[in-house]
C-alpha cells in the first residue's frame, strides 16, 4: 500500500510541472517585454529629450536584465527538470536581481510610459509566482 | 522641493522661477492692473467684468498633455445665468494613451531649462559654446569667410529716416546748443531732415584760446559724415567792431592764434548744409564759419549753429508753413510762365516764382518824405495774417500828362512784377498750379455819377488787397489756407488844374486778410429707433 501511495502521490516526480510551465511561458513573454522595452526606449529617445548620459544606463540595464534572464531561465529549468536544488537556488538568487532590475524600469527609468508600467507589473507578479513555485520545489527537492 | 545648495562665493543669478501651477498661468493676461476683454482667467477682473464677456478666449489651460494625468483649470462662461458669470474648474485630465508619460526621473525633461546667466566666470566658456555660426540668428554669417564681406560694406550707404542722428566716423554730428543753461553743450546730435537754428554762450579766454577746441574750425569739419567729407563752403571773418567780410580762399583752414593781445579765427557761428538724395543719403555736407576775434576783456561769446537740409538737384524753397500759412511768413505768390496765354496749358507749366520769398507779393512802403514820386520803389512784403496800410502823397501839377501820370501810379501801387497767383497753402510747389489762387483784379472808379465827362483822366488812387482765408483740417490743428486774392484799384477823376496851380492827393495801399472759415458743426449720431416690424405673413388668412 506504501509504493501504491507514493504512486497516486506522484512522489517518484519531484519536478514541480506548474513551474516548468512558468518558465516557458515567462521565456516566451521575456521575448517580448524585452523587444517591447527596447522599441519604447527608442520612441521615447525620438519624441522627448533623451540625453546619451540618461539613455546609456537604461540600455545598459536592459541588456544586463536579458543576460540575466536568460541565465535564470536555464537555470531554472534545468534545476527543475534535473530535481536539483543548487542551480533552483542559483535561479532563485538570480530572480531577486531581476527583480531588482524589473523594479527599476517601473520606478527609476528615465520616462515611465503607462506600458511600461504594466508590463513590468506583469514581469513582477509572474517573477513572484515563479519565488513560490522555486521555493516549493526546494523544499520538496531538499526533503 | 527647494533644493537647497551649499553656498559659493558669487552664485549665478538665473532668471525667475516658472510658474507651473494651472490655476495661476494666465496667457491672455496682457495688461497690467487691468481687466482684459474675454480673458476669462485674468485675476484682475471682477464678477461685473466677467458677465460682459462672450466668450472665454482661453477655455483651458493644462500642463504637459502628454502625461498620463494632469491638472487643467478650464474656464467657461455660464451664458444662461443672468448676469452671465464665469466657471472655473480645477480638474484632473487623464491622457487615455497607454504611451502617456507615468512618471519621470528626468526633472528637465518636461519644461524648457531656463538659460545660464552668462557671469565673468563662465562667459568665456559660453561663448565658446554659442558664439559659433551655428548659434547665429542670420544665416549670412554663416559664411565663415569675412573677406568676401568687407567690399560690400564699403558699398552700402547708411540709409537715413527723418529724425534720426546723423552718424559720423566717431560719434554723431554734432551741434552745440544749449541745454539747461545758455551754455553750449556738446551732445545735441543733429537729426536728418531736422532744420535747427541753435545759438548758445561758451566761455573762452585769451590765454587759453587755441587749447579750446569748440572754437576752432577743425572740431567742427573733423569728424566726416562716414563716407562724405565735410567742406568748407565759406568763411565770413567779423572784426571786433562787428563788421563782416567774406574771405575770398575758402579752402584754407584758420586755426585761433593769438596775435597782439588778441585770439582770432574764433568760430562765431557754423551753418551746415546737408545735400541728401531722395532715398535718404547724404552726398554732401558742407559748413560756412564766421570767424572773430576775442580781446583780453572777453570772458564769453555767442555762438550760433545752423544746419540746413537741400534735397540734390532741387532749389530750397522757403516755405510760409507746413502745410497751412503761419502767421508773420510771407505770402507766396508767383507768375505764369510767357507764352502760355491759355490757362489750359498753364495747368501743366510750373509757375515761376522771385527767389526771394519777401519779394513774392510786395506792397508800397511808406517812407518819412511821404512824397510818392520819390519813394524809390521801396517795397515792404505783405506777411500773412498782418493787415497792413500804406501810402504816400502824390502832388499833382498842372504839366503832368495823364497816361504817363496813371503808369506811375500803377508802378507804384503794384510793384515792379506785380504776380497772378497766390498759394493757397504755405507749402504749395510750384509745378502744383491747382494750388494756386489766381489773384482777381477789380476796378473801381469814384466817378461821380452826374460827371458826364467819360473821357477825363482817370488815375488809380488806391489798391486794396483782400486776402480771404479759412481754417483747413482738423479741428485740434486748423491749417490756414487762402482761398480767395481779390486786388481792387480805385481810381479817380483827374481834374485838369489851372497852371500853376498844384494839388495833393494821397495814395494808399493796403492788404486786408479776413477770415472766412466757416464754424465747425457738430455731428451727433441719430437717435436709436425702434426697428419693429411684424412679419410679412401675420395676417396670414386674410393678407
Amino acid at each position: 500500500t506504501s509504493l501504491l501511495r507514493e504512486i497516486l502521490n506522484n512522489s517518484y516526480q519531484l519536478s514541480s510541472v506548474p513551474l516548468q510551465i512558468l518558465f516557458y511561458v515567462n521565456g516566451i513573454y521575456y521575448i517580448f517585454y524585452f523587444l517591447a522595452t527596447l522599441a519604447m526606449i527608442v520612441y521615447k529617445s525620438q519624441v522627448f529629450s533623451y540625453p546619451d548620459d540618461f539613455l546609456a544606463p537604461d540600455l545598459a540595464l536592459l541588456f544586463i536584465m536579458a543576460i540575466l534572464e536568460v541565465l535564470r531561465l536555464y537555470l531554472g529549468s534545468k534545476g527543475n527538470l534535473t530535481e536539483e536544488e543548487a542551480p533552483l537556488g542559483l535561479s532563485l538568487v538570480i530572480t531577486v536581481g531581476s527583480v531588482i532590475l524589473s523594479v527599476y524600469f517601473l520606478v527609476w527609468q528615465t520616462y515611465v510610459l503607462k506600458a511600461d508600467v504594466i508590463i513590468n507589473a506583469v514581469l513582477l507578479s509572474t517573477y513572484g509566482l515563479e519565488s513560490v513555485l522555486k521555493v516549493i520545489a526546494i523544499a520538496a527537492f531538499v526533503s | 522641493p527647494t533644493e537647497t545648495r551649499a553656498a559659493a562665493p558669487a552664485p549665478p543669478r538665473s532668471g525667475p522661477a516658472p510658474v507651473t501651477d494651472v490655476a495661476k498661468l494666465c496667457v491672455c493676461d496682457l495688461l497690467v492692473a487691468q481687466c482684459d476683454v474675454n480673458c476669462c482667467c485674468d485675476p484682475d477682473c471682477s464678477a461685473a467684468d466677467f458677465s460682459l464677456f462672450t466668450t472665454c478666449s482661453v477655455p483651458v489651460v493644462t500642463g504637459d498633455s502628454r502625461l498620463c494625468s494632469q491638472k487643467a483649470a478650464i474656464y467657461s462662461l455660464d451664458v444662461e445665468a443672468n448676469p452671465p458669470e464665469r466657471i472655473f474648474k480645477l480638474i484632473d485630465q487623464v491622457n487615455p494613451s497607454v504611451f502617456c508619460i507615468y512618471d519621470t526621473n528626468y526633472k528637465q525633461a518636461l519644461s524648457f531649462s531656463s538659460p545660464e546667466m552668462p557671469t565673468p566666470e563662465n562667459f568665456d566658456q559660453l561663448l565658446e559654446r554659442f558664439g559659433s555660426a551655428t548659434f547665429s540668428a542670420e544665416p549670412d554669417s554663416w559664411n565663415m569667410n569675412t573677406d568676401a564681406q568687407n567690399p560690400s560694406d564699403a558699398n552700402e550707404t547708411h540709409r537715413y529716416q527723418y529724425g534720426v542722428p546723423i552718424q559720423t566716423a566717431d560719434a554723431f554730428l554734432r551741434l552745440p546748443s544749449p541745454v539747461v543753461s545758455s551754455w553750449c553743450s556738446d551732445a545735441n546730435p543733429a537729426g536728418f531732415l531736422i532744420n535747427q537754428v541753435t545759438k548758445c554762450t561758451r566761455s573762452v579766454s585769451v590765454e587759453k584760446c587755441s587749447n579750446i577746441q569748440a572754437v576752432s574750425m577743425l572740431f567742427y569739419i573733423n569728424s566726416s559724415i562716414l563716407a562724405v567729407n565735410i567742406t568748407v563752403q565759406s568763411i565770413v571773418v567779423q572784426s571786433l567792431n562787428g563788421m563782416r567780410t567774406l574771405l575770398n580762399g575758402s579752402d584754407v583752414l584758420r586755426l585761433p592764434m593769438i596775435l597782439d593781445d588778441l585770439c582770432i579765427n574764433i568760430v562765431l557761428g557754423v551753418s551746415y548744409h546737408i545735400t541728401y538724395t531722395d532715398s535718404g543719403e547724404i552726398i554732401a555736407a558742407a559748413a560756412s564759419f564766421v570767424l572773430g576775434a576775442i580781446n583780453k576783456e572777453a570772458l564769453s561769446i555767442q555762438q550760433s549753429f545752423e544746419i540746413s537740409f537741400t534735397q540734390v538737384n532741387t532749389e530750397p524753397v522757403p516755405l510760409s508753413g507746413n502745410p497751412g500759412y503761419v502767421v508773420g511768413l510771407p505770402v507766396r505768390a508767383g507768375f505764369r510762365p510767357q507764352g502760355y496765354p491759355f490757362p489750359v496749358e498753364c495747368l501743366f507749366v510750373a509757375l515761376i516764382l522771385n527767389t526771394n520769398k519777401y519779394s513774392q507779393l510786395t506792397l508800397l512802403q511808406s517812407t518819412s518824405n511821404q512824397d510818392c514820386l520819390a519813394a524809390q520803389g521801396a517795397r515792404t512784403p505783405i506777411l500773412f495774417g498782418y493787415n497792413m496800410i500804406s501810402g504816400c502823397r502824390l502832388r499833382i501839377t498842372a504839366a503832368m500828362k495823364c497816361q504817363p501820370l496813371t503808369q506811375t501810379l500803377l508802378d507804384l501801387l503794384k510793384g515792379q512784377s506785380f504776380p497772378e497767383y497766390v498759394a493757397s497753402f504755405g507749402n504749395s510747389q510750384a509745378q502744383n498750379v491747382l494750388d494756386w489762387v489766381p489773384i482777381t483784379h477789380l476796378h473801381i472808379s469814384e466817378q461821380r455819377i452826374y460827371n458826364t465827362f467819360q473821357s477825363s483822366c482817370q488815375i488809380p488812387v488806391s489798391l486794396e488787397i483782400e486776402v480771404k482765408w479759412t481754417k483747413y483740417g482738423s479741428l485740434v490743428n486748423p491749417q490756414a489756407r487762402i482761398v480767395n486774392v481779390t486786388a481792387t484799384i480805385t481810381t479817380t477823376t483827374l481834374k485838369q488844374l489851372p497852371s500853376g496851380r498844384e494839388r495833393t492827393i494821397p495814395v494808399t495801399s493796403s492788404v486786408v486778410f479776413t477770415d472766412i472759415s466757416s464754424p465747425a458743426e457738430p455731428g451727433y449720431k441719430a437717435w436709436p429707433t425702434i426697428n419693429a416690424k411684424l412679419p410679412f405673413d401675420f395676417f396670414f388668412p386674410f393678407v
